[in-house]
């Protein structure tokens, strides 16, 4: 319970920080939101058409502390402004409409990675100097290489525009209604493919490499000599002796994959204008809009803290070396 | 980045696993210069080092291979390779050579710069954490943790978005983002050895605290400093690439990152212009391979469980 | 080794689950996919400045999205810039004083809006009161009145002549609706009441959405497409590839190589036409600093810029080099022609411009690089912003032709909005920049020479950015305003054509085209260069002439 009550005391103070942090940074750099709209509209407007978007988007001239105050408390109260460039709409309900997509994206991907990753690397390391072992870890780790948009690109080229096996573009058909119907999921999904298989791809082989190392490490522990002088099977000891111990250190790389993932994925939703909240940041970086790059970071940023703090939890519960120190 | 994240990580997890009496086997080969010595009797290091020293050459002799400015414009636009231009040429009639070429130079530069300051930092924080203990390291370990906790692709774009383009702001940005990392690990390594005997023995002698954070204990992690710069020196190159790619970084320079950008922006993949859009990717990939392969050598030839060898 | 057979056969169990998936909805997904290709009569278009949608049909709204000003709500006239012409829209007609201090629209008696009401004066009347509250502006019109339910009168408060225009692109909005809003510049009008032909709101996604017919639209025999799909995207790329792969049927930002990666695909059905009659693209010269307020410099510079290397490789070949009136083709019924034919210093012309710079005292250095006045060397930036890329390659063009007059030239390109502070406040050496473009010259050259838009350095201006006032500009502009005789006002034009030519306020570089491309696989009775009607553009006044000449392919 110390051990959590500590790292809960961590997050927080992490939390504070990102906070610090992410209000600073746009303001301490040149540019205005305002000016960004002309360049984009490409047309030119009166003093007093800009004095009334000033008003309008409350881009006054506060002190900064006092803009500081007003933003935490404002964090506090579950408000994270009004988007500059959706106005007036608030920045929770922008965000709202689009962590979804990311979530999926990135949940499926980074459950297919870790799955496969892991299940790979346990074999590889079962199987030192296999064809598994000898074959796959250089494969994918020149595959996991190539950048992200790249083989996002590749993929697009290849499955999207030549053989046209999967959509370009979108979670989903363009106007078809959400529904939970056969057709609306497996739509969701073909459009999924692409994006989730290029995460995949990158990511594959950190996990097997990991697993496999680790796995190599715990066999040759003790209890895996006495396991097998039981006679034991060797599927057994494998998944149930060797791996389950191995898993560990999975577990913590699991919750910072997680942050990863949700901010990683802004690179292949951009190619694949994936309607997520890596695409939009990008998106609001662009139009400088403070309030909601700010609601996106902020929401990246608690998820990764959240999710550690319930990676920290469950190794709480599966490592009692933890419990005791 | 999630790659050399979680190798960093399990370079550590798993030196944490090994029993102490492995783990002096490996100081006494790391100190006796077998490190160096073991990469290069290792394939998977020749391997690395072979690709990494050839594109090393071709960025200092790229003057010389393609003289004249990459980025000049030319009438012979979007054509497929040939004798004349042997990658071919973008949709403005740059020579599709003479881009990755020039591309590698800052690629290159901008990657091992970004690399060494990291490190440097990682280990400074990293070590004066581990040596100095209580609140020191509780303080830096702190912020360690937060730089490590903020999502670094997400920071990299705000940040790279505001400051004004250029060399020296991706590199800032790349280090800012990308330090935390090898501090940690090096931060849990140093500890362990700032538990022995022999650092005890230096602190009970009197000498002087950066000699002993410096070449007492330093000298002892080389093989964790030394796959950690690595994994420094890869994400620094594809995390420039990836700013570049989506516009954040100088769009005038020549870079792999731009030079994929541009092929984007001018619809390479519509017009079916492979050609564009391949050598920049591929020479990141196969940059980013060497140096994994190197880092993938250096674990094995200090970590000798992990050496492929037959078992049973 | 039988032992391990068992975990083996497990792992290739759950890689082919996994592969079985992926193929399983690719199948799936291939069928569904064809849907959006069929013709339904939607018409597809992508927006390529928005990563996702949020609802917002509000037209005083900065943030409006796509189609509000264009199928939602309309405006009293339309101004085809491809003619210079004013289609009369819910206004019927209308009469500009002759000392240009006011004007009277008579408005149509058939227009209701989509929830069965007819529009009135009243209406036009309560937009203006709305539209001078939150959006600002209009500072000319000291009053709009209701002279009858079909009448409205507006009264300037100094002559001003180009005002009619203004007025009448600004779209009406129901009064019954909007009074009843207590924040107008906050409603996002979710289910937007208007007069325009696509008024209903259906299929709202964070990616796209749709409009639908009005039932009460006043022209009905001009409905024939069934519907308007909008689809989101953050980028040209993204927006490109969805055009190009044949997904939607009308795209209007830049496609670098249309001939070959769009046209070629399907050259029966695949348009494209990209007249150059939007802003001339200039290279603004900041003459608060020197040497840029020599007039011989400006022109100096301007005659080492090679246009033709700048209009091929810059922007693909779409435009064509500027003339020294600056005016673009959108104009072409006001260019006077004796000017155009005599102009100098648009033309290239590398050993005059070194003639000349030689002259006005910048000598070259044994580097090859002139020095100023002031000893330091010759050497300045050119600004441009780092999204436009076409841009970016016309700077690059630019610093490298300054080479050959011994000119120092830096592409700098940081993001658009330091760029634009940077214009605005005056603080810039060079760089490129739109300019004003409107229904007549007047407002292009009060933003190229005007001593009216001229603020100091620091202050921030919103046009005229190179800071440039010309006396006689200024009083010819004075009178232009003053004046609704078209005869009056193009002799007032000829001449402030000639003052442009003498004093070289800006460089400009090459009229910007209007992008616009189509395919005719789904919809026919596109504008074209034989058919003018209207441009290709998506997101202008002249878009909902467009939308209501569209007829789907049987």
């Amino acid at each position: 319970m110390r051990f959590l009550l500590r790292r809960l005391g961590f997050y927080l103070i992490a939390f504070w920080a990102c906070i610090t942090l992410n209000f600073f940074l746009p303001r301490l750099m040149p540019g205005d939101p305002v000016s960004r709209m002309f360049a984009q509209v490409q047309t030119q407007m009166r003093p007093d058409q800009i004095a009334a978007l000033r008003q309008l988007f409350g881009l006054t001239d506060k002190p900064v502390w006092q803009q500081y105050l007003d933003y935490i408390g404002n964090i506090f109260r579950g408000n994270m402004g009004i988007s500059l460039s959706r106005f007036p709409t608030p920045v929770s309900s922008v965000i709202s409409s689009e962590i979804g997509w990311t979530l999926l994206l990135g949940a499926t991907s980074l459950v297919i990675a870790v799955v496969l990753g892991n299940l790979l690397g346990i074999m590889a390391a079962w199987r030192r100097g296999r064809f598994l072992d000898s074959v796959f870890p250089p494969l994918l780790v020149f595959v996991g290489s190539f950048p992200y948009f790249w083989l996002a690109m590749a993929a697009l080229y290849l499955f999207g525009i030549v053989l046209g096996w999967f959509p370009l573009n979108h979670a989903f058909t363009d106007g078809v209604e959400a529904s939970w119907s056969f057709s609306y999921v497996a739509d969701v999904a073909n459009h999924l493919v692409l994006p989730a298989l290029t995460i995949v791809l990158v990511s594959i082989g950190g996990w097997m490499l990991g697993m496999r190392n680790t796995m190599i490490a715990t066999t040759a522990e003790d209890y895996i000599t006495m396991a097998r002088a039981k006679g034991l099977r060797s599927g057994r000891i494998m998944f149930h002796y060797a791996a389950r111990n191995a898993m560990l250190p999975s577990i913590t790389s699991f919750g910072m994959s997680l942050g990863f993932v949700v901010g990683g994925a802004l690179l292949t939703e951009t190619v694949f204008a994936y309607p997520g909240i890596g695409y939009q940041l990008l998106n609001s970086v662009q139009a400088l809009d403070y309030p909601l790059t700010q609601g996106i970071f902020l929401t990246i940023t608690t998820a990764v803290l959240a999710a550690n703090f319930l990676v920290d939890i469950i190794y709480v519960r599966l490592d009692p070396r933890v419990r005791v120190s | 980045m999630s790659i050399s994240q979680s190798q960093r990580q399990t370079v550590t997890q798993g030196d944490d696993a090994t029993p102490p009496s492995a783990k002096r086997s490996i100081l006494a080969r790391v100190t006796g210069g077998g490190l160096v010595h073991g990469l290069l009797t290792n394939k998977k290091a020749l391997f690395g080092l072979t690709i990494l020293f050839l594109f090393v050459l071709l960025a200092v002799l790229a003057p010389l291979l393609s003289p004249g400015n990459p980025s000049n414009f030319t009438a012979d636009v979007s054509a497929a390779p040939s004798s004349d231009h042997w990658l071919g040429t973008t949709a403005k009639g740059q020579d599709v050579l003479a881009l990755t070429l020039w591309g590698s130079r800052s690629s290159l530069s901008v990657g091992f710069t970004v690399g060494l300051i990291a490190t440097f930092i990682g280990c400074l924080v990293g070590i004066a954490s581990a040596y100095f203990g209580k609140v020191t390291d509780e303080l830096l370990s702190l912020l360690t943790n937060i730089f490590l906790l903020i999502p670094g692709l997400p920071l990299l774009v705000v940040l790279a978005a505001f400051l004004p383009p250029g060399p020296a702001t991706v590199v800032i940005v790349l280090v800012i983002t990308g330090w935390a990392g090898s501090a940690r690990v090096l931060r849990s390594q140093a500890l362990s050895i700032r538990g022995k005997d022999f650092v005890a023995a230096a602190i009970v002698t009197g000498e002087k605290t950066w000699r002993i954070m410096f070449l007492e204990i330093m000298p002892n992690m080389a093989s964790i400093v030394m796959s950690t710069l690595l994994g420094c020196v890869i994400y620094g190159i594809g995390a420039q690439a990836g700013l570049e790619f989506l516009g954040l970084g100088d769009t005038s320079s020549v870079s792999w990152g731009t030079n994929l950008y541009w092929a984007n922006n001018d619809g390479a993949m519509m017009t079916g212009d492979w050609w564009v859009l391949i050598p920049s990717g591929l020479a990141i990939a196969l940059i980013a391979f060497a140096l994994a392969m190197i880092n993938y050598a250096v674990d094995e030839v200090t970590n000798p469980r992990l050496r492929a060898e037959k078992k049973d | 080794m039988p032992k391990n057979k068992r975990s083996t056969s497990l792992a290739i169990l759950a890689a082919s689950a996994v592969l079985g998936a992926m193929a399983l909805t690719g199948c799936a997904g291939g069928h569904t996919a064809n849907v959006g290709k069929t013709s339904d009569g939607i018409l597809r278009i992508p927006r390529e400045d928005t990563a996702t949608f949020t609802s917002n049909f509000n037209p005083f709204s900065p943030t409006a999205l796509p189609m509000t000003d264009q199928a939602v709500f309309e405006p009293l006239l339309i101004v085809n810039p491809m003619t210079g012409k004013a289609v009369p829209w819910l206004g019927k007609s209308w009469t500009v004083d002759s000392n240009g201090k006011g004007v009277t629209f008579t408005l149509r008696s058939d227009v209701k809006w989509s929830d069965g009401q007819p529009m009135t004066a009243a209406d036009v009347v309560s937009t203006f009161t709305l539209a001078k509250k939150i959006q600002g502006g209009y500072s000319y019109l000291s009053k709009v009145s209701a002279v009858n339910p079909s009448t409205v009168r507006f009264d300037f408060n100094k002559a001003y002549s180009p005002g009619l225009y203004e007025i009448g692109a600004q779209v009406i909005v129901p009064e019954h609706v909007w009074s009843k809003v207590s924040d107008p510049a906050k409603f996002t009008n979710a289910n937007p009441v208007g007069t325009g032909p696509y008024t209903k709101v259906s299929h709202f996604q964070t990616q796209s959405y749709e409009l639908d017919k009005n039932p009460n639209y006043w022209q009905p025999q001009k409905q024939q497409i069934n519907g308007i799909e909008m689809l989101a995207f953050a980028g040209n790329s993204g927006a490109n590839l969805a055009f190009e792969n044949g997904d939607v049927d009308w795209s209007d930002q830049f496609i670098p190589s249309i001939q070959k990666s769009y046209v070629s695909k399907d050259p029966a059905h695949r348009k494209f036409w990209y007249p150059a009659t939007g802003g001339t693209i200039q290279w603004q010269l900041n003459t608060t600093k020197a040497p840029f307020n020599d007039v011989n410099v400006r022109k100096a510079l301007s005659m080492a810029v090679d246009r033709n290397q700048v209009a091929t490789l810059g922007e693909s070949g779409y435009t064509h080099p500027a003339d020294c009136t600056g005016l673009t083709d959108g104009y072409a019924s006001w260019k006077d022609a004796s000017i155009v034919n005599s102009c100098d210093w648009t033309k290239l012309n590398v050993a005059e411009a070194n003639k000349m710079l030689d002259a006005a005292g910048y000598p070259r250095g044994a580097n090859g690089i002139r020095s100023l006045k002031s000893g330091k060397p010759f050497a300045f930036s050119i600004s441009v912003g780092s999204a436009s890329s076409d841009w970016i390659s016309v700077a690059q063009v630019i610093a490298k032709n300054m080479q050959a007059i011994g000119v120092q030239l830096t592409v700098s390109s940081p993001d658009w909005s330091q760029v634009v502070d940077s214009y605005s406040k005056g603080t810039f050496d060079t760089g490129i920049v739109w300019t004003n473009a409107a229904t007549t010259p007047y407002e292009f050259y009060r933003g190229e020479m005007s001593q009216d838009s001229v603020v100091p350095v620091g202050t921030p201006a919103n046009e005229d950015y190179h800071r440039f006032g010309d006396a006689q500009a200024t009083a010819l502009l004075n009178q232009m305003a003053a004046t609704s005789d078209p005869a009056t006002q193009k002799t007032i034009v000829n001449e402030l054509q000639a003052r442009f030519k003498a004093t070289a306020p800006a460089i400009p570089l090459f009229p910007s085209p209007v992008w616009g491309a189509y395919s005719e696989q789904n919809f026919t009775g596109w504008p074209t260069a034989a058919d003018p009607y209207a441009t290709l553009s998506a997101r202008s006044s002249t878009t909902t002439l467009v939308l209501t000449s569209l007829k789907p392919v049987k």
